[in-house]
């Protein structure tokens, strides 16, 4: 039925454009010149499908053949999205003839065709996301205050608007501002007129987009994929407005309509909507539109100078302390449809309520959802929360998770700071921060102590726990790629860390999940994907993809590298790095040093001389840079035996990491204790005393295969 | 190519004698594969494993020494073309050209020129090193006056002069300071290379090309003399920077050790008469291999640029460069002006003070020691915390400032609330995250 | 035996890009060896030398310079002068008065200097904007709109403001981008990635890579261009072959050597020479280490530097 109705349409718009065609040519003859002012592509619209020029009104009727011809009738809403672009081309035709002979069609304040000057300042503002979107609304609104406030929110986003049909008079007759200046574009009043501002997308692709004329695949996926522009559509929508809005949606611009009579959705394209008030919401969403967030909606200053403030006693007027009371902080990734964006809720008193210098429960969860939100998000996203509160003018936030503690100074409630200003903040900040993976934030903030413990126990700790049993379970065997990290090449030019769940990089600082994120957000950035499909040799760690990476990221300086080994092509290693192990040839096993020892090692150097033969970038066979997490882990230096080749380690390090580190022992070599058989400065520090000491307590390292 | 430690320490005596200095053979393998130590100070290495070690660990340009005492310097021993790589190890040194032609006024004036030239940046001293004394062939007695008093200003010399004879009589008046000898060629080689061998000095070696300078150094190689520079400088700018680099290449990159010498360049000839195209020059063959550069003149003009890109040039790129801890009055600032503070990296030093003395403000600039990195990683690896700056203000400060207004770098603000609670009746002031901000910023604190 | 001679020629090149139009046009980059290493190969375009001139008109200029100046009354008989410098390939004009933090000139006032500049020289023209990111971002799609059809290079979009520059120098406007990245070669790649991402033709861009005066931390500019060379020829990384303009005036005659005054400081000799010297070395180093264009102020420096060059390919 729908493409029934779409084929009229477009066929009744044809039969207009062929008659007054000829009605033309019969008046002015063949050779008489067609087109539009200020623009260098003729017919844009003709020009950008076919990228033939149609200059005269003899080319015009070879072009209305033409057209003809994209209007087949298979009965597939393929065919009838092609007759709704065969129908833009009619309205540009019938637009076209309004100008013949210099004519001036349109008058104050319609628009009607725009320049090519108009295009190029417009593009620079939509390629910024300055204009985060395009709509285009069409027809009359049911009351004229309801079309009005609609151009209204559209416009507060910074959204171009521009107008076709009835919603013109109706924006008049309330006295709204409008022009060019003001983002509010009536372009005219028949439903023809609508053709202008298509022109504008499709002179954008070819002036933004390096199309070239006639290339209709790749104009009509610049269209979609570069070109945020949305149809809102009032209804009644007749035959002809369906047949031009199939061309909106062959063109990747969803059509919002509140017509609800002989029409049916087609997801994602033709879209119903009841509610004139919901039109702005839901054609966001459906064109994926993200409006930046400039200011924040908060009575006290929010900047990177306050984040070293503290407050204390004597000024605070109120305290959540989890080490005291039920605190939480969480994000929740949710379905699409469970959130409703910026909507930032208060369950329980308000802060005006408490006690002056009183102590409270609070939790705080921002559920977000996003098409490409992924639950390991999750963590790197809270764990930006410390950062955002703190930057709050006259409020304090330590610790994390349910053990966090955040301080309202009195200043800060005196100006009016509440519990929802809270979630105003990091509303803003995740929304603006993450916004390649958060599509909608809302905000739930409990003062209430009941729903407090509830959150805390009930939500909040099972979801810690899933993720750290998450990360426990995360091996470099069950994930299909790993990350390359360059973040310290401006110190190490030829250092490139391989990140993988098992061994995150050297620094201590980026797990593979933080890699994952980070490439995520900023694809063009430090981390890249690095696969792992060809494998040279998994006991050593080798495949051809990580050479191929390390080799393009390291610009040619690191031809191998090796995950799991520390004599063959070992990573190297920039300078950041929270460890050195190296190769302790007495022993047959390998000594540990960490940043903070300041003593000697049984290798006869101390942390900062094999710091200095271990950093920029070189492979030192035999020495390896690594982070503290990494000495618990099954890949430690698995290809030369694994954890059992540790000998000694500074004792403050040895307890550090004594629990993992002992729980890896016990399960891959069902050792005990592990630590205790590893030395340390209180036992030796010169290889003689150690193996001494290793003999003694019957390393297994004394009786592995020669390392060298 | 170079042995890695492990594969050195395989050939060590592994009895952790420690005879070489070091508590474990590992570490000595270690060092030895860094070039910080010769293999020949292993007392039991077997003469097998130092003949396979010595070939495997010499490196692939010489380290030339020339001059004594304090006015001793390397030049050579590089093992990279690019500083990226690994440290260039010898600075590029200038020498002021003096020629027989010039008279005794003249003389005197340039000399005096050159010692004018004479200051300190950043803890290291900035002067002439080396006076370049030219024979034309002619005025041999003025030559040797020249060279007197060129030897008593005591820089090392660098001698141009062919002639062995007239060598040999300038050399018994300076080879007790080291010069250099240049002027050995394809025709004269032997005759100046005993000259040189006799003063116990390093010989400079020139050639019509390449080609021909390629076979001299052989035959001087063969004839025993590996106490060589290169005189690269050729007819043309072109042809001496093709030669510079091509030389350099060849021994460091493709291992050809006939090329394995310092450089000489010498700008007065293939540039004469035109200080600022030397001075353009002097630049370039800082930046790509000139050991020693000779020049007319080198006046405050020439010095304060060339003297701050060599000093960058030849840095550790792992190591960025520092500034001595302490107080850094500016702008006429005394014991009641504004305190504001930043880390110990040299470039952070120079952009947040260049912007503080734009701004015209007197105002204290304290360094304290940060590792010498920059703010933020500083911050991150702990070298710049609430502890380190409290510390070094009441220890090195508060003695000497009464000013209790303290501002601390915009992207450490997170630091502000502890270095309060450290500092009791300090002020601290969050100021702007980025240098070029100062000057708006302390004109709106006035304000 | 002969020196056994070994080029290094590699396969890949330097995009070369074309600023300006006419017989004037400069074309900049298209080499495929280290900078100078004629004995490789023969150089294909040499590096090209700006003079550069503000908004401020003479300003803050050394008596050198504005003796050379000097009846230069106009923003436009200062330009017409500076293309007519002995050495001088192409005019740059820095809008320093842009700068919110300094004189803060208007859009609209500082564009009526760009005409005129335009409209005096018949030389390719470089555009350089104050330097702060939220004014560039509004100024320099103005400055590309006003020099339509002049194939200008507009100096410079950075990671804060690329998209409203690239997209209108490189897309709406069709000029030539200039991408500044803070002395390092991954963002200095990564600009050109989201440059290029955003449609702006990858051979429409020239990098300035960053700028220090000699003994202000140098050895980052010398480094992050020696790697950035030798990626892109060595590793054929397309990402990093545009070729790089250094601008060294605005960085070398700001510095205490080149301004302080004779009387200040006595011992160091008169400023001009200090200025020519410290604008000289520096730019023969930027040069040393890999740019294809740098820009200079001082006659006397463009004279010396544009005769180096031509002695040098």
């Amino acid at each position: 039925m729908l493409i029934n109705r779409i084929f009229s349409g477009s066929d009744a718009v044809y039969g207009l454009t062929a008659e007054a065609v000829e009605n033309a040519i019969s008046q002015h003859g063949e050779d008489k010149a067609v087109g539009f002012p200020h623009t260098a592509y003729c017919l844009p619209c003709y020009y950008s499908v076919t990228g033939v020029k149609v200059k005269t009104l003899g080319e015009l009727r070879e072009a209305l053949t033409v057209v003809k011809s994209l209007m087949t009738r298979e009965h597939e809403l393929e065919d009838a999205l092609m007759s709704g672009v065969a129908t833009a081309l009619c309205a540009e035709f019938i637009e076209a003839l309004k100008y013949l002979d210099g004519a001036v069609p349109y008058e104050e304040p319609c628009y009607g065709h725009l320049a090519d000057s108009v295009i190029r300042e417009l593009g620079v503002p939509l390629v910024t996301g300055d204009i985060p979107g395009v709509a285009v609304i069409l027809g009359s609104a049911p009351t004229a205050q309801e079309g009005v406030d609609l151009i209204k929110s559209y416009q507060a986003q910074g959204i171009l608007v521009t107008l076709v049909g009835g919603i013109i008079e109706q924006a008049t007759e309330l006295g709204l501002k409008m022009g060019y200046n003001l983002r509010i574009v009536p372009l005219g009043k028949d439903v023809t007129s609508v053709i202008h501002v298509v022109s504008v997308a499709l002179r954008a692709a070819l002036i933004f987009g390096n199309i070239t004329p006639g290339d209709a695949g790749s104009l009509l996926s610049y269209t979609a994929e570069r070109v945020p522009a949305f149809v809102n559509a009032f209804k009644p929508v007749d035959d002809v407005i369906l047949a031009a809005g199939a061309g909106a949606i062959k063109l990747g611009f969803p059509v919002i309509s509140n017509e609800n009579e002989n029409i049916v959705e087609v997801p994602g394209a033709l879209i119903a909507c009841p509610n004139v008030a919901d039109f702005n919401k839901v054609s966001l969403e459906a064109r994926n539109i993200k409006i930046k967030i400039t200011n924040i909606d908060i009575p006290v200053a929010f900047a990177s100078a306050f984040e070293g403030e503290i407050i204390r006693r004597g000024d605070m007027q109120v305290e959540f302390d989890g080490s005291r009371v039920d605190c939480a902080e969480l994000v929740q990734t949710k379905e699409m449809d469970e959130v409703e964006d910026h909507k930032i809720e208060v369950i329980g008193p308000d802060v005006d309520t408490f006690e002056l210098g009183s102590k409270h429960s609070l939790a705080y969860v921002v559920e977000v959802a996003g098409k490409k939100m992924q639950p390991d998000f999750e963590p790197v996203i809270e764990r930006k929360f410390h950062n955002y509160i703190n930057c709050i003018e006259g409020v304090y936030h330590t610790g994390q998770r349910d053990m966090f503690r955040i301080r309202i100074s009195k200043d800060a409630y005196e100006a009016g700071f509440r519990a929802k200003h809270i979630g105003e903040v990091l509303y803003a900040q995740v929304k603006n921060e993450f916004e390649a993976v958060v599509d909608k934030c809302q905000v739930k903030i409990y003062t209430d102590p009941a729903e407090c413990t509830r959150i805390r126990h009930e939500v909040a700790v099972p979801a810690f726990d899933r993720r750290d049993a998450r990360l426990e379970t995360l091996t470099d065997e069950s994930v299909d790629v790993y990350y390359s990290c360059i973040l310290c090449q401006a110190f190490s030019p030829s250092h490139v860390c391989i990140v993988t769940p098992e061994r995150l990089g050297l620094c201590g600082a980026v797990s593979w999940l933080d890699a994952k994120a980070t490439n995520e957000l900023d694809p063009a950035g430090p981390c890249q994907i690095v696969t792992k499909e060809k494998p040279i040799d998994e006991n050593l760690g080798a495949y051809e993809d990580v050479d191929e990476a390390v080799k393009k990221f390291s610009q040619g300086a690191l031809e191998h590298v090796t995950l799991y080994s520390i004599m063959q092509d070992p990573m190297t290693s920039c300078g950041c790095f929270e460890c050195i192990c190296g190769i302790e040839p007495f022993s047959n096993g390998v000594v540990i040093a960490n940043r903070e020892y300041a003593g000697m090692t049984p290798l006869g150097m101390t942390f900062p001389e094999m710091a200095s033969m271990t950093g920029g970038g070189v492979q030192t066979p035999g020495f390896m840079g690594h982070g503290k997490h990494f000495i618990g882990s099954k890949k430690f230096m698995k290809a030369e035996g694994g954890i059992e080749r540790i000998v000694w380690m500074p004792k403050e390090l040895k307890e550090t990491v004594a629990e993992r580190l002992n729980k890896t022992a016990r399960e891959l070599y069902g050792i005990e204790n592990f630590t205790d058989m590893i030395g340390d400065e209180t036992i030796a520090t010169d290889p003689e005393t150690l193996v001494a000491f290793l003999t003694e307590h019957q390393h297994p390292a004394l009786s592995m295969e020669p390392m060298m | 190519m170079a042995l890695n430690g492990i594969q050195i320490f395989k050939m060590t005596p592994k009895k952790n004698c420690k005879e070489c200095g070091c508590p474990t053979c590992m570490a000595f393998s270690m060092k030895v594969a860094q070039g910080a130590m010769d293999i020949s100070a292993c007392p039991h290495m077997s003469q097998e494993a130092l003949d396979a070690l010595s070939e495997a660990t010499a490196p692939p340009m010489k380290t030339i020494k020339v001059g004594t005492g304090d006015a001793e310097y390397s030049l050579g021993g590089e093992t990279v073309l690019f500083r990226h790589e690994k440290t260039f190890v010898s600075k590029t040194r200038y020498a002021v050209k003096l020629d027989c032609c010039m008279d005794a006024a003249a003389v005197d004036a340039k000399i005096e020129e050159i010692k004018k030239v004479d200051y300190e940046r950043i803890g290291e001293r900035m002067f002439v090193e080396m006076i370049n004394v030219a024979y034309c062939g002619e005025h041999k007695d003025n030559f040797l006056d020249i060279v007197k008093k060129a030897n008593e200003t005591g820089r090392i010399l660098v001698l141009d002069c062919e002639d062995a004879d007239v060598a040999a009589e300038a050399l018994a008046v300076c080879a007790a300071n080291k010069p250099i000898l240049n002027g050995a060629n394809a025709s004269n080689y032997e005759a100046m290379s005993k000259v040189a061998t006799d003063a116990g000095v390093v010989l400079g070696v020139s050639g019509k090309d390449l080609n021909e300078l390629y076979d001299t150094v052989a035959a001087l190689e063969k004839s025993g003399n590996k106490n060589l520079v290169l005189d690269v400088t050729g007819a043309s700018v072109k042809e001496a920077f093709g030669n510079a680099v091509q030389v350099r290449r060849a021994s460091v990159k493709d291992q050809d050790r006939t090329f394995g010498y310092p450089s000489i360049v010498n700008l007065t000839k293939v540039a004469a008469g035109d200080k600022y195209m030397q001075a353009a020059l002097a630049s370039v063959f800082t930046m790509k291999y000139g050991s020693i550069v000779v020049m007319d003149q080198m006046t405050y003009a020439e010095a304060l640029p060339i003297y701050g890109l060599r000093q960058n040039v030849f840095t550790d790129p792992q190591k960025p460069m520092k500034v001595e801890p302490g107080i850094y009055p500016l702008n006429g600032a005394d014991e009641n002006s504004l305190c504001l503070t930043t880390v110990d990296f040299a470039l952070t030093y120079f952009v947040v003070s260049g912007e503080l003395e734009r701004s015209g403000v007197p105002c204290n600039l304290l360094i304290s020691d940060a590792g010498g990195l920059s703010v933020l990683t500083a911050w991150a690896a702990g070298k710049l915390s609430s502890s380190t700056v409290a510390k070094f203000i009441q220890e090195e400060v508060e003695p000497k400032v009464k000013c209790r207004k303290l501002v601390i770098p915009g992207k450490v603000a997170v630091l502000k609330g502890d270095i309060e609670a450290k500092l009791p009746g300090w002020e601290i002031i969050v100021g702007p995250r980025e240098a070029v901000q100062l000057v708006k910023f302390l004109k709106d604190m006035q304000a | 035996m002969p020196f056994n001679q070994k080029p290094q020629k590699f396969n890949a090149q330097i995009n070369t890009v074309t600023i300006g139009s006419g017989e004037k046009a400069v074309t900049l980059g298209g080499g495929s060896t280290f900078p100078f290493y004629t004995f490789d190969a023969p150089a294909e375009n040499a590096p090209k030398v700006g003079v550069e001139i503000t908004d401020m008109g003479l300003e803050g200029m050394s008596a050198g310079i504005k003796a050379y100046y000097d009846g230069a009354a106009t923003m436009g008989e200062i330009a017409k002068k500076a293309s007519e410098m002995e050495g001088a390939d192409f005019v740059a004009l820095y809008l320093e008065g842009g700068d919110p933090n300094g004189a803060d000139k208007s859009v609209d006032e500082l564009i009526a200097i760009v005409n005129e500049v335009a409209a005096a020289v018949d030389c390719p023209l470089v555009v350089e904007g104050c330097k702060n990111v939220e004014k560039d971002a509004e100024l320099l799609p103005k400055v590309a709109e006003a020099l339509q059809g002049k194939n200008v290079l507009i100096l410079a979009e950075k990671e804060e403001n690329y998209k409203a520059i690239g997209a209108a120098a490189g897309l709406a406007y069709n000029q030539i981008v200039g991408a500044e990245s803070a002395v390092d070669i991954n963002l200095a790649k990564q600009l050109n990635v989201v440059t290029t991402q955003l449609g702006v033709d990858a051979k429409k861009i020239v990098m300035n890579v960053g700028t220090a005066c000699a003994g202000y931390g140098y050895e980052y500019v010398a480094s992050t261009m020696d790697r950035i060379k030798g990626a892109a020829l060595s590793q054929n990384d397309a990402m990093l072959q545009m070729p790089i303009i250094t601008p060294v005036a605005s960085e070398t005659w700001s510095v205490k050597e080149a301004m302080a005054s004779e009387a200040d400081m006595p011992e160091w000799g008169p400023q001009d020479e200090r200025g020519i010297d410290m604008e000289i070395m520096t730019a023969a180093a930027d040069l040393a280490a890999g740019s294809d264009a740098v820009i200079l102020r001082h006659p006397q420096s463009v004279a010396t530097i544009s005769k180096m060059i031509k002695e040098l390919v």
